[in-house]
């Protein structure tokens, strides 16, 4: 069975027929909306398409095909393997991950238990991001990470804006960095996927490719996994994405400590956007990150802007 | 003539006699099929609590563990929910209620709560999951209690009665 009959399963009978009429490059596909009495939404090739009942892909919502309760909930219970149950953890946090790696997103009515989200009621809005790996998208921002002195790499932070690839070129260095390329040997990399959005485990195994020798400690707040991952399964390389609050900080530090190499993403445009940041901005005085690659979709997703080293030194940048 | 009618009157006696063994006995593999049945609802119960394992899996765990005479149902409901084939679960559930559930004794009346129990499962937080499995699991105790009440003294009841039947009838007919 291919990927896109497996992605299929997910929909209602009806949006199926949809889907399997529509003849477009399902790699290209990002994002698939779906919204309770509102058109069928597709983003494809970075551009938002309406689908109507024929399959055919139009710019006018009011030919697009309706999207009604039950087909949510039908989809709902495809997504969830007739057991939303299982999810309870996944929906406080407002997603499911799946087999082969794709995102749902989730939203409704929420249910308080102590000012913390218990359940999703009434679920009306989902949106499936299509997880597609781009093999070797990382290789231009490699070389610049290698640590020749030391035979290691730097500490690394990827800055980009959200949906322009910063997760996605992560995947792809853990990959390499774990497999061992033509300027390093490989090397252990902890993962702590506390989204399950780098390695896309399902059940336990990493749907994505992520590397020989990786190891994923799926959904796991970071702070907590960053520490874990060092006492048990001792990395040479800790990775983790879209790291913020005050407790990474303090994980960071231990990371840094402990001689782990340490590669994190951030959403941000600049490095000066970074330095404003509160936590994030005194990382960054105290050049605790040596590498600094920031990304854009200016020309695309993603789009390598600008590689900087610790002191803010330019090493790499796209218009000259 | 005699000897005809004799014959008769024994096959007459005999049959009446052994339907009302047949449902004495129905009667008795009911209960025993409920309390195997509710056995089974609470596997499935620990199963989502403490595992929280989906539906397919555990029920199909369920099915390993079952008597012949459920097997079957469990089975085939697992499988049909594991190939996502466009089916609800309430509807899979039904269906395999209705075709799969024919060899036990089970009432017609016990076979709807079981089809009506299947509505609740799967679209609910884990809760209200324990609460649906608890209200089904009490609602067959009580079925459970009710029957085994009456039991030995219906089955009596049966077994007399069609012997009575069939004197009655071979009087009458002789």
């Amino acid at each position: 069975m291919n990927a896109k009959d497996e992605l299929l399963k997910i929909f209602s009978l009806n949006l199926r027929t949809v889907f399997g009429k529509l003849s477009i490059d399902y790699e290209q596909l990002q994002e698939i909306r779906l919204r309770i009495n509102a058109p069928l939404l597709i983003i494809y090739e970075n551009r938002e398409y309406f689908v109507t009942d024929e399959a055919k892909l139009v710019d006018n919502p009011s030919l697009a095909a309706f999207i009604t309760k039950n087909e949510i909930r039908e989809t709902m219970e495809y997504i969830s393997n007739y057991s939303l149950y299982a999810f309870e953890e996944e929906i406080k946090q407002g997603f499911i991950t799946i087999n082969g790696g794709h995102r749902i997103g989730i939203a409704g009515k929420t249910i308080l238990e102590q000012d913390s989200v218990k359940w999703i009621k009434h679920i009306s809005f989902i949106n499936i991001r299509l997880a597609h790996q781009v093999k070797g998208c990382a290789a231009p921002v490699l070389p610049y990470l290698i640590n020749n002195n030391a035979g290691g790499i730097y500490h690394t932070l990827i800055i980009s804006p959200p949906r322009c690839g910063k997760t996605t070129i992560l995947r792809d260095l853990i990959r390499m960095l774990s497999n061992g390329s033509k300027y390093q040997a490989g090397m252990s990399v902890g993962v702590v996927d506390e989204r399950s959005e780098i390695a896309a485990c399902y059940m336990g195994i990493p749907q994505n490719e992520v590397g020989i020798r990786t190891d994923v400690l799926d959904c796991c707040p970071k702070a907590k996994g960053m520490m874990m991952l060092i006492r048990s399964m001792s990395p040479q390389i800790i990775a983790v994405d879209e790291i913020g609050s005050a407790e990474d900080l303090e994980a960071i530090d231990y990371v840094i400590g402990c001689g782990c190499k340490l590669i994190a993403t951030v959403h941000g445009s600049s490095i000066e956007d970074i330095q404003s940041k509160p936590v994030l901005g005194e990382l960054v005085k105290k050049q605790l990150f040596e590498r600094y690659v920031v990304m854009s979709n200016r020309k695309g997703v993603g789009h390598l802007e600008k590689i900087y080293d610790a002191s803010g030194k330019l090493l790499y940048c796209t218009d000259g | 003539m005699l000897a005809i009618k004799i014959i008769g009157c024994v096959l007459v006696i005999a049959s009446s006699t052994a339907m009302g063994f047949f449902f004495s006995n129905e009667m008795k593999c009911r209960v025993d099929h409920l309390k195997e049945l509710k056995k089974l609802i609470v596997l499935l119960r620990g199963d989502i609590r403490y595992a929280n394992t989906p539906l397919p899996e555990a029920i199909s765990s369920i099915a390993r563990k079952s008597p012949d005479i459920f097997k079957t149902f469990f089975q085939s409901t697992s499988q049909r929910l594991q190939e996502l084939s466009g089916q609800t679960f309430a509807e899979i559930w039904k269906d395999a209620v209705n075709k799969e559930l024919t060899e036990t004794s089970l009432t017609k009346k016990d076979k709807q709560h079981l089809a009506g129990f299947g509505e609740n499962l799967g679209y609910l937080d884990k809760d209200m999951q324990i609460n649906t499995l608890d209200l089904y699991i009490t609602q067959l105790e009580d079925e459970i209690t009710e029957t085994s009440k009456t039991v030995k003294e219906k089955a009596y009841l049966y077994n007399s009665l069609g012997i009575m039947a069939g004197i009655f009838i071979s009087i009458v007919m002789f």
